[in-house]
């Protein structure tokens, strides 16, 4: 016996050919693809500042990688430490020799998920407030946070931004007592990132 | 005396107040001027990360390395900084940002140019990643 495609057996009547139509155009519309999953890039903004009435400290990693699965919610973020740019040679020997300990630590890690998936339409443009929880790895010390940021969806891509603050104390990053004035106790994180689909 | 103590005293206050401003506000000095601990071609820089990160981390992170390879890819960072990726024969590269602090002579590179880049290994992040890097001519 002959198997014949059902699809092709299907006599469509110019009302369902209409339908079909709208639903393809609708589909060619919609801000992300629909075969895209998973959104990357390779170059993540992570910066931080720290904020005393003795001094300000600020660096930035441009060099961070993050994924999102649009399915899942999954997400996973990864900075080397290494690559934190300062303006002061003296600051970044210290954060990365005393505080850090980078050789030993040599990243810091995000993994997790939005915890609303249903609140965000992937497939239309716009900006979605968010809420993130997952866990956060920084100098070896694993935390459970969850962070608030923005979602926003345009021109097929996912920029996400989220600004939080990370105590020293919680991830056991040890500042001297000569510099202790100098250094704030919670360190302000702000994180972009624009995400395009995985090919 | 006295006078003579306290002038003293003043003085090595002074010199000591200036050392250490002078060290505090130091600014991170170019790429340029340093001296390259470990060469290597990325190809074999990319290898030994992907076989035992371990073990890599702990030769390459954190030292100033100079790395040869086949321009993969050359962009500009949001910002504008200039990137360079370099082939490795697999899917991931030695990725090359360069120094803030370096006036560079040349920032774009055509594909399949062979390039040596001087930078700082910060690890592997996909690709292995060299901060503050610059062409060594």
């Amino acid at each position: 016996m002959t198997k014949t495609n059902p699809l092709l057996t299907i006599s469509l009547s110019t009302r369902h050919m209409k339908k079909l139509i709208l639903f393809a155009a609708a589909l060619c519309a919609l801000a992300i693809p629909a075969s895209a999953q998973k959104f990357f890039t390779r170059d993540a903004k992570v910066q931080f500042n720290s904020d005393t009435p003795m001094e300000k400290i600020e660096a930035v990693n441009k060099s961070g990688t993050a994924i999102i699965d649009t399915q899942t919610g999954k997400m996973e973020w990864k900075v080397l430490i290494k690559n934190f740019i300062f303006e002061k040679a003296l600051m970044q020997e210290h954060f990365n020799e005393n505080y850090m300990e980078s050789s030993k630590f040599p990243n810091a890690t995000f993994k997790g998920a939005l915890t609303d998936l249903s609140s965000v339409n992937f497939g239309k443009d716009g900006t979605y407030k968010v809420k993130t929880k997952g866990t956060m790895e920084i100098h070896g010390v694993k935390k459970e946070i969850e962070v608030p940021g923005t979602l926003t969806i345009g021109g097929g891509a996912i920029t996400i931004k989220s600004d939080f603050t990370v105590a020293c104390a919680d991830y056991n990053i040890q500042i001297p007592g000569v510099v202790r004035e100098k250094i704030a106790k919670e360190i302000n994180v702000k994180v972009e990132a624009k995400l395009n689909p995985m090919k | 005396m006295l006078k003579k103590i306290v002038l003293l005293l003043l003085a090595a206050g002074l010199i000591g107040g200036s050392v250490a401003y002078y060290l505090w506000t130091k600014k991170v000095p170019s790429m340029a001027g340093e001296k390259s601990e470990l060469v290597t071609s990325a190809e074999q820089l990319f290898t030994e990360f992907a076989n035992d990160e371990t073990a890599a981390t702990t030769k390459y992170v954190g030292k100033i390395v100079t790395v040869s390879g086949k321009v993969r890819e050359s962009s500009k960072m949001e910002d504008g900084t200039p990137k360079v990726l370099l082939e490795t024969g697999s899917d991931f590269g030695v990725s090359c940002e360069f120094d803030p602090n370096t006036k560079h002579a040349h920032t774009n590179f055509q594909p399949g140019t062979m390039l040596t880049l001087k930078g700082e290994c910060a690890g592997l992040n996909l690709d292995v990643q060299l901060a503050r890097c610059v062409v060594v001519e």
